[in-house]
């Protein structure tokens, strides 16, 4: 668990960050969003105290960051950039065993440390590991980045536009990758993002910041449904707003009992998903099935739509 | 046809190479025959130089090379052409001297001439543009360069160029030959590390300090203008005063003339390279690798020896490749101050209008300066780890 407590940092007489509070609770995702120059990345670096705080403190765990010494902090907070910032003098492999040789693991269980990674990174370690960053594509020079700073099991993970640098097809390919890994370890995830859409997509909680405030810290649905500055409201985009809550609620909140024709959806599908093959299909209403493939109940075009909206 | 005419077709450097090689052939002396050291000489032509045998060989492979350099691209034969051009003028240079001169003759000098230089430069040209368009490996580089130190040292063993002037002159003088060779070395590397165990230092703190960066880089700057022979003059002066007046630094040999101040004043040359490239080096090391670093909790002294140097070594090696092809050029106008080094010999032979004796002084000179170049260049090819 990270708690953040009235932080606050000041360059001469600017204000980068204003007394931000925020808990973020163990195994979770939280992602910071707002405009650049929002003061979101100066939030992050006080985590780690890349940026030492003018005021207010970080507690990992109940204990003051300020407390431990700042490498010894470092090397147990993973730590991902935008543009990843490979050493490229080194390879995929020493790469990844950074941490680990900082912390001065014995070889062997570097080497099993640095397989087991790529393996879970889907990186083939007879073909990658000893390659040079230059030679990966994009998406696999984020997947050792990301790789590199879980390399020595850390249970926080602070990223600062980790996608920004991929084309959009590999960023939503890595994003669903990030999440399925970070529910695999439980791992608590800090991400500072200015793309909203991410921050729907990967957030657990949503803290939106501006103009070195904290706005307001909630769940994405409470976002949408009630925001609590127009600035915020305007952030999420009014026109958006129906499709990005059909998007974070499942097939199984608006399950009809019944039967219908067509291509059953999956009741694990988002609402927008079944909206989507509704409106493609011309049918009012679609079977839905379970993973077995068993028929549950129906989806229909109205049901969808009611939930489509902030409840009354 | 096209491909036929294609490869038949001039090659440019290739006409240069086999004009120079014909006008040497046909227009210039082979070698030049002295009466003694110091006269005026007398041009042999290649016929007069060798026994017809031997000049109608030398004759024969050089136009082969001619012809092979103007028509035929492909760098290995056009290596190998050169190579054997190189292989028959050689030999032949030290053969003639014996031919040249009268038996029993010891005053009379026989040196290479314009016609000998002239192939030398055209058969070199074309090895160095075979070499290029080969685009070796920095191993294979290296390589060649033994290959070719170990020809021209097996020649100078054997005994096929005893009768050239050159060696003569070296072989009144092998006991200071050796000396001075000794005593240029450690001026040109003895400056070129202190150069380093300081600049480097100064170089690291001018990429932390922004501020100091400036006032160093002029500073140096400022030094890099004044000529030579005004530096050594300007420190006789302070070193000379230092000699009279602190036992130690008298005892240490630091005197206003002589090794110190030449020494001296090449450290100072040293410096500029050595900062400079340190700081550039330092500077274009990416952000993201220095704050991804710095996140990952390494301390500044593991970023400096694990991330920032490594990365900034290929552009410090420049500078040091910069530092040491200057130094061993400078040393040698460290004789003209009592420095010691293969600049006594330039300058004695200047004094005495002895040309062989000067270029006693100047081919070791240059050859060091070629060697050190083409070493460092493959070592800072083999520093550039993991770049594309």
């Amino acid at each position: 668990m990270i708690e953040i407590e009235h932080l606050s940092k000041r360059y001469g007489a600017t204000i980068v960050v204003d007394d931000v509070s925020l808990r973020i609770d163990e195994g979770t995702i939280t992602v910071v969003v707002g405009t650049s120059g929002a003061g979101k990345s100066t939030l992050l670096r006080m985590i780690n105290r890349l940026v030492e705080p003018s005021q207010g403190r970080v507690l990992i765990d109940g204990q003051d960051t300020m407390a431990i010494p700042e490498d010894q902090l470092r090397h147990r907070i993973g730590y991902v950039i935008q543009g990843y910032g490979l050493f490229p003098h080194r390879t995929v492999a020493e790469n990844i065993a950074t941490v680990p040789r900082l912390l001065g693991w014995d070889k062997r269980k570097i080497a099993a440390r640095v397989e087991e990674l790529l393996d879970l990174f889907q990186l083939d370690p007879a073909e990658f590991a000893n390659k040079f960053p230059h030679e990966l594509s994009g998406g696999q020079q984020q997947r050792v980045g990301v790789a590199r700073a879980l390399a020595a099991r850390p249970a926080v993970l602070l990223m600062d536009e980790p996608f920004g640098a991929l084309d959009p097809v590999i960023r939503s390919k890595a994003q669903d990758d990030l999440v399925a890994i970070q529910r695999r370890l439980g791992t608590t995830v800090v991400l500072v993002t200015h793309d909203m859409n991410e921050a729907f997509q990967l957030g657990d909680r949503i803290a939106v910041m501006d103009q070195a405030r904290l706005l307001q810290y909630a769940t994405p649905a409470e976002l949408l449904t009630r925001p609590a500055e127009a600035f915020v409201e305007q952030l999420v985009g009014t026109a958006e707003r129906p499709f990005r809550l059909l998007s974070l609620r499942t097939v199984r909140e608006a399950l009809e009992s019944g039967h219908a024709e067509g291509e059953p959806i999956p009741v694990t599908d988002s609402l927008r998903d079944a909206l989507s093959r509704l409106i493609w299909a011309g049918r009012d209403a679609l079977p839905v099935a379970d993973k077995s493939g068993a028929l549950v109940g129906r989806i229909s075009v109205q049901g969808i739509v009611a939930h489509g909206r902030a409840a009354p | 046809m096209s491909s036929l005419r294609s490869a038949l077709a001039l090659d440019r450097l290739g006409s240069v190479i086999a004009v120079l090689i014909g006008i040497a052939l046909f227009a210039s002396p082979f070698v030049v025959y002295r009466a003694n050291r110091i006269v005026a000489g007398e041009g042999r032509m290649l016929a007069d130089a060798l026994p017809p045998p031997g000049a109608v060989g030398v004759m024969i492979v050089a136009l082969g090379v001619a012809l092979c350099a103007a028509l035929i691209r492909a760098p290995l034969i056009r290596l190998a052409a050169a190579t054997i051009g190189l292989c028959a003028i050689f030999p032949a240079v030290g053969f003639s001297a014996g031919f040249v001169t009268p038996p029993g003759n010891t005053f009379a000098r026989v040196s290479p001439s314009l016609g000998f230089w002239l192939l030398a430069l055209a058969f070199a040209l074309l090895a160095a543009d075979a070499l290029t368009r080969l685009r070796l490996g920095p191993w294979a580089r290296l390589a060649a360069l033994a290959v070719a130190a170990g020809a021209i040292g097996l020649l100078l063993a054997s005994g096929a160029w005893n009768d050239l002037s050159l060696l003569k002159e070296y072989a009144s003088r092998a006991d200071t030959f050796w000396r001075e060779a000794r005593e240029h070395l450690w001026l040109a590397f003895g400056s070129m590390v202190a150069a380093c165990l300081v600049g480097l230092p100064l170089g690291i703190l001018g990429h932390r300090v922004p501020r100091l960066r400036d006032a160093i880089l002029q500073g140096l700057n400022i030094v890099q203008t004044i000529p030579s022979i005004a530096l050594f003059g300007i420190l006789i002066a302070p070193l000379g005063y230092l000699a009279a007046h602190v036992p130690l630094a008298a005892a240490l040999g630091i005197r206003g003339i002589g090794a110190a101040p030449a020494f001296i004043a090449l450290f100072l040359y040293s410096l500029l390279p050595v900062v400079a490239n340190t700081v550039t080096g330092l500077k274009q090391v990416p952000p993201a690798v220095t704050d991804a670093a710095r996140g990952m909790g390494l301390s500044a002294r593991q970023r400096l020896w694990q991330v920032e140097l490594p990365l900034a070594l290929p552009v410090i090696l420049t500078g040091i490749r910069i530092v040491l092809v200057q130094n061993l050029g400078l040393a040698t106008v460290a004789a003209l101050i009592g420095g010691g080094g293969f600049g006594t010999f330039v300058f004695q032979g200047i004094g005495q209008t002895a040309i062989d004796l000067v270029l006693l002084g100047a081919i070791p000179t240059v050859a060091l300066s070629f060697a050190a170049a083409i070493i460092l260049d493959a070592v800072v090819d083999l520093t550039r780890r993991g770049s594309p």
